[in-house]
């Protein structure tokens, strides 16, 4: 199949007007006769559900947790761009625009990432509007601030919570459609897979995750909006119950899956401690504004942080990027603390930790200044590990977040597969080889607000000519049949180790291989453990319990059954791409001073894997750059 | 709920500035005998001549009738809402202990109430049991039904020892009905919770001590 | 350090509960609390048997899913702390820690120490909201807000929806919860034109999904991960009056 991008006609910034011009309309009366599937209900899909619910669709949106308001959108602290140069500095559509694609190393569409810096604005209108307490000076106006990768500052938040006001915007206006009885929420549902019917998403099958029961739902069209899937390193900045198995599904039924391997690791969470440790808490970037980065330089020394002297200290990131220093972008200074970390000079009980300092900055401003700035920073790292940064520094670790990676969607946010839409972190559109922070909120946000509620009449305007297939449809049969027949299986195999057990080996060998950095050698090597994991997996593992009623270990069992095949794909893709650029760095593609080297000639596509019985067909978007140069990213 | 819950701070409210009017009253019992004898039962005549009084003294009996079938509703679905009771149970390490009984500091203070009422209103008012006499300037002698009443010990410290839990209600109470009616300066809240401290305690000492005065006279 | 649970089995809403013991070893100081429950787990799963079911998702403080009571404190011993945010550093080798489910006839059990809170959405389904399609917004600086205004609402909007408030109320009240809500949005510009609505029918669907009438105690706002204050209830009630008068 041919990969078609559905770019619009038109000059770069005239490409999103055009398209809405010429996309076709349904009447509201009409509107009323479709029904379409959200799955996921963070700020994607509660965002697309209640717009697509306003518009008059009917809408049944399903979340695996106990309410919409916990998706792990609550989770971002920092903030979220948008274009508004309400500041007065310099900034605009272009360049913001500009700072993305550069901050993705150029692996992304021109037109979908010029779209997100242009809604960008309409979208903070939109939030304050929602009853979003952004932060505002004392003459009322919205306040800005910078965040890492750019010079200008239009990063929008409220408190260290921007993530959680947006979710609770977006939910408040879902709630608001179930009320008006558009939307029927199903919580604590998960989709265990989609249904085709005529090669057209017409359906999901989900299990109640409270009775067990397996419920088949059909709609005329099927959005995608279920985040993403570093949770396949197990330790993660991620919720625990995020997961890639809606995707994986669908990939399987035969959407394809652009760039799996690009995975933003965050240079500073907190580190392991221990093996039973289910989940790495993100610190925000902005303490790098005033910690200092450093290791001790003798690999032996097991002195307190405080007690090792200035002269045997290595602060690698001034050492090895003078300009940029401690502010070095995400997947440079996360590679960076890898690279000290593996050559043994790590801190902390394992070994896996860099310290973040800030006995300099208190010196220089005193306490209060950097009480004022990261009070709640610190006090959140104190709960977590007992210890008080004002006098220790804090020890810190590069950790999973973010998948750039998801689903191939084209400008409309269509998958491979007809009315299947991914949305939000679950596709590969706005964000190439790298994310920049602040972001992904918008993206969220943008797709199912703005985007998908005016693309999706394209395709459902054919939907309406055609049959609304029921549940009662052989295909559902024949997909539930082969949902339930899997879970079966899973509890038959009563074998002797626990889901997380294969889940922490899981996670090893991804992190181990398919990380920071990665090598030819390495992910073969990765790939054959992964097939090994795979095969013992449905050897050995123990599922207690019936799949008749609420079972956590049967969640986590069959999210983990999905995680080790995507894992694979992973290393697949990471293994093709003989290039190091964004996240992706493979160190046989570096200078001699440890910088990647992108590979324009060879590898300026996204690559697009299609599922075929066990194995990956390799498809290639080309991406053409017609306003922007690709340049190297030098940050020195 | 916001109904009932309205009733029960405004009628509190009202019975709150009741009690100082009382406990002023109560403060000529302190005064040497023949003074006092005959400026309270002067006060106590006029009481009972004044419309406005007859009228105050129907909404007081009224107010303590709604308060206590008020809190009888409330306490009595706020169980429901919580039938199930924890195993183990520290929430008394969040919030004080009288907040969190104020129906059974309630019921001791209606007990107290009946009693009161029994000893002094059924005998002045209805004129049950020993009749009272009249005083030198012809008004009817309450300071002696006061006073002898508080020549027997296990009346002093039966009604010394009921201030306790009045003022432990009371604490709570007075802060609780602004909160209740709408209050919520933060500052004046602050400054509200001091001033329902000094107010219990006054009440409670106020109205503890003085039987004790009288018995020690 | 070696920890036993006594935990909370209820196998379905109807069925009847009991507290059952259970000894764990190998448990770190550094384990936050749910992950020594993963760990009790993983020990039952090794000898057969049913998992504890027990909420979470974030771990890190934010999403409001978890929610246990222990020890007799919602969320455990430390104020203003989820606990996913409470870590075994907290307790000593050898202790008894008491594990329940947040108890309130308008949160039912639904299996161990798994509640259903859908009451707080379909409260927020009656008006926790502001009525604006998306599309309709006006230009984001064309509305004023100051400083102060914008603070306080963000004061209260803070919540994460846990429902310690409901479990450690001695009546199962959901007023803190509510006037959260409530004043998020009544605070602001925005928020005014449904103002009296708002508080009339989220109130009254609080009270329709038999939560208890709040008492004051100030227990609630002790343990509200998101600190906030119980003069919002009084905030909520001020807002009830005038929209009994004016609305």
């Amino acid at each position: 199949m041919k990969l078609d991008s559905k770019i619009p006609e038109g000059r770069l910034e005239d490409k999103w007007s055009n398209y809405q011009l010429k996309s076709r309309l349904i009447n509201p009366a009409n509107k009323k006769k479709l029904n379409v599937i959200v799955v996921g209900a963070g700020l994607a899909g509660s965002g697309a559900a209640a717009t697509l619910a306003e518009l008059g669709y009917d809408v049944q949106c399903f979340c695996y947790q106990d309410s919409a308001r916990r998706a792990h959108s609550v989770a971002a602290q920092g903030g979220m761009n948008a274009a508004k140069n309400y500041q007065h500095d310099g900034d605009s559509v272009f360049r913001m625009f500009y700072d993305a694609l550069k901050g993705g190393d150029f692996r992304s569409r021109e037109a979908n990432t010029y779209r997100l810096a242009e809604l960008s604005a309409p979208l903070i209108d939109h939030y304050v509007q929602q009853g979003v307490p952004f932060a505002r000076e004392y003459g009322g106006v919205l306040i800005n601030r910078s965040f890492g990768g750019v010079q200008v500052e239009r990063t929008f938040y409220a408190r260290g919570q921007t993530g959680q006001q947006l979710v609770l915007a977006a939910y408040s206006q879902l709630y608001k459609m179930v009320r008006a009885k558009k939307v029927k929420m199903m919580v604590r549902h998960e989709m265990l897979d989609l249904v085709l019917i005529d090669g057209k998403a017409k359906g999901i099958i989900a299990r109640d995750l409270v009775t067990g029961q397996i419920k088949r739902f059909a709609a005329d069209a099927v959005v995608l909006a279920t985040g993403g899937y570093s949770r396949v390193f197990r330790l993660s900045t991620l919720a625990i119950g995020c997961n890639g198995s809606a995707i994986w599904k669908a990939h399987k039924r035969g959407a394809y899956f652009a760039a799996p391997s690009f995975t933003q690791i965050h240079p500073t969470a907190l580190p392991q401690t221990s093996d039973s440790q289910s989940k790495l808490t993100l610190m925000s970037e902005s303490l790098r504004n005033d910690g200092r980065i450093w290791v001790p330089k003798d690999k032996n020394d097991t002195r307190n942080g405080n007690d090792i002297p200035e002269e045997e200290r290595d602060y690698y990131l001034e050492r090895r990027y003078p300009s940029f220093g401690n502010l070095a972008p995400r997947d440079i200074s996360s590679r960076a603390a890898k690279e000290r970390i593996d050559a043994g000079h790590g801190v902390g009980n394992l070994k896996n930790a860099v310290y973040l300092d800030f006995k300099h900055a208190i010196e220089r401003f005193g306490r209060d200044v950097i009480e004022d700035r990261y009070g709640n920073l610190f006090s959140m790292y104190k709960k977590i590990t007992g210890i008080d940064a004002y006098k220790e520094p804090m020890k810190i670790s590069p950790a999973a977040h973010f998948s750039m990676g998801g689903l191939w969607v084209d400008y409309e946010l269509m998958t491979t597969i007809p009315g299947l839409y991914a949305i939000g972190e679950c596709n590969y559109a706005d964000h190439g080889a790298n994310r920049l922070g602040a972001n992904s909120l918008l993206q969220a946000s943008i797709d199912g607000y703005f985007i998908l509620p005016n693309t999706i009449n394209n395709y459902l305007e054919d939907a309406l000519k055609q049959d609304h297939p029921g549940v009662d449809h052989p295909e559902f049969d024949k997909v539930e049949k082969e949902v339930k027949s899997q879970i079966e299986k899973i509890m038959a195999v009563k074998g002797s180790r626990t889901v997380d057990d294969f889940h922490r080996e899981l996670g090893k060998v991804m992190w181990q291989e398919c990380a920071m950095s990665r090598n030819k050698q390495g992910l073969e090597r990765a790939i054959v453990q992964i097939k090994q994991i795979h095969a013992e997996f449905w050897k050995e593992v123990r599922v207690t319990g019936t799949d008749n009623e609420m079972n956590s270990e049967l969640e986590k069992a069959l999210r983990l059954a999905d995680f080790i095949e995507l894992s694979l794909l992973m290393c697949t893709d990471a293994l093709q791409r003989d290039e190091s650029c964004g996240a992706h760095f493979r160190e046989e593609y570096q200078t001699e001073e440890g910088e990647a080297v992108r590979n324009d000639e060879d590898f300026a596509y996204v690559s697009a894997w299609e599922y075929n019985a066990g194995d990956f067909i390799l498809h290639k978007e080309k991406l053409e750059f017609e306003y922007v140069q690709p340049s190297v990213r030098s940050y020195k | 709920m916001f109904f009932k819950k309205s009733i029960m701070a405004g009628t509190g409210l009202f019975l709150s500035i009741f009690l100082i009017v009382h406990l002023s009253a109560n403060c000529l019992l302190l005064l040497p005998e023949s003074m006092a004898r005959e400026l309270y039962n002067a006060y106590s005549t006029i009481l009972r001549e004044s419309i406005v009084i007859t009228i105050v003294a129907y909404l007081l009996y009224l107010s303590i009738i709604l308060h206590v079938v008020y809190a009888a509703i409330v306490t009595y679905k706020n169980y429901k809402a919580s039938p199930d009771r924890y195993m183990m149970n520290h929430t008394n390490e969040t919030s004080s202990w009288s907040s969190q009984n104020m129906g059974l500091l309630g019921v001791f203070i209606l007990l107290f109430i009946v009693i009161h009422m029994a000893n002094f209103w059924a005998r002045i008012k209805l004129g049950l049991g020993d009749g009272v006499g009249f005083d030198a300037a012809g008004n009817l002698d309450v300071y002696e039904v006061t006073y002898s009443l508080f020549q027997n010990i296990y009346f002093v410290v039966f009604y010394s020892i009921m201030m306790i839990p009045l003022g432990l209600h009371l604490n709570h109470a007075l802060k609780s009905a602004f909160k209740t009616l709408g209050f919520y300066h933060k500052k004046g809240l602050r400054v509200l919770a001091k001033i329902s401290l000094v107010y219990a305690v006054v009440i409670a000492v106020g109205f503890g001590i003085i039987p004790l005065i009288v018995y020690l006279k | 350090m070696k920890v036993t649970f006594k935990i909370w089995r209820q196998d379905s809403p109807k069925s009847k509960g009991v507290l059952k013991s259970y000894e764990t070893d190998g448990i770190s100081e550094d384990m936050s609390f749910l992950e020594a429950l993963d760990h009790l787990n993983e020990i039952l799963v090794a000898k057969n048997e049913k998992v504890v079911a027990f909420e979470y998702d974030c771990r890190e403080g934010i999403c409001g899913q978890c929610g246990l009571f222990i020890n007799g404190r919602a969320h455990g011993p430390h104020e203003h702390t989820t606990a996913c945010q409470l870590h075994m550093r907290s307790f000593k080798d050898g202790d008894t820690i008491v594990v329940e489910p947040w108890r309130a006839a308008a949160f039912p059990i639904i299996k161990d120490l798994v509640v259903d809170r859908s009451a707080f959405d379909r409260i927020i389904e009656k008006g926790g909201y502001i009525s604006a399609k998306t599309g309709t917004a006006p230009e984001a600086n064309a509305m004023l807000i100051p400083k102060e205004i914008a603070d306080a609402s963000m004061d209260v909007a803070a919540c994460i929806g846990c429902g310690a408030c409901v479990a450690t109320c001695k009546n199962a009240s959901a007023a803190l919860f509510t006037s959260a809500k409530i004043n998020h949005l009544n605070k602001l510009p925005q928020g005014k034109p449904e103002q009296h609505r708002r508080v009339l029918d989220m109130t009254a669907q609080m009270e329709a999904e038999g939560f208890g009438s709040c008492t004051l105690t100030g227990a609630c706002e002790v343990e509200c991960p998101a600190g906030i204050s119980i003069a919002s209830i009084a905030e909520m009630n001020n807002r009830y009056v005038r929209a009994k008068l004016l609305g």
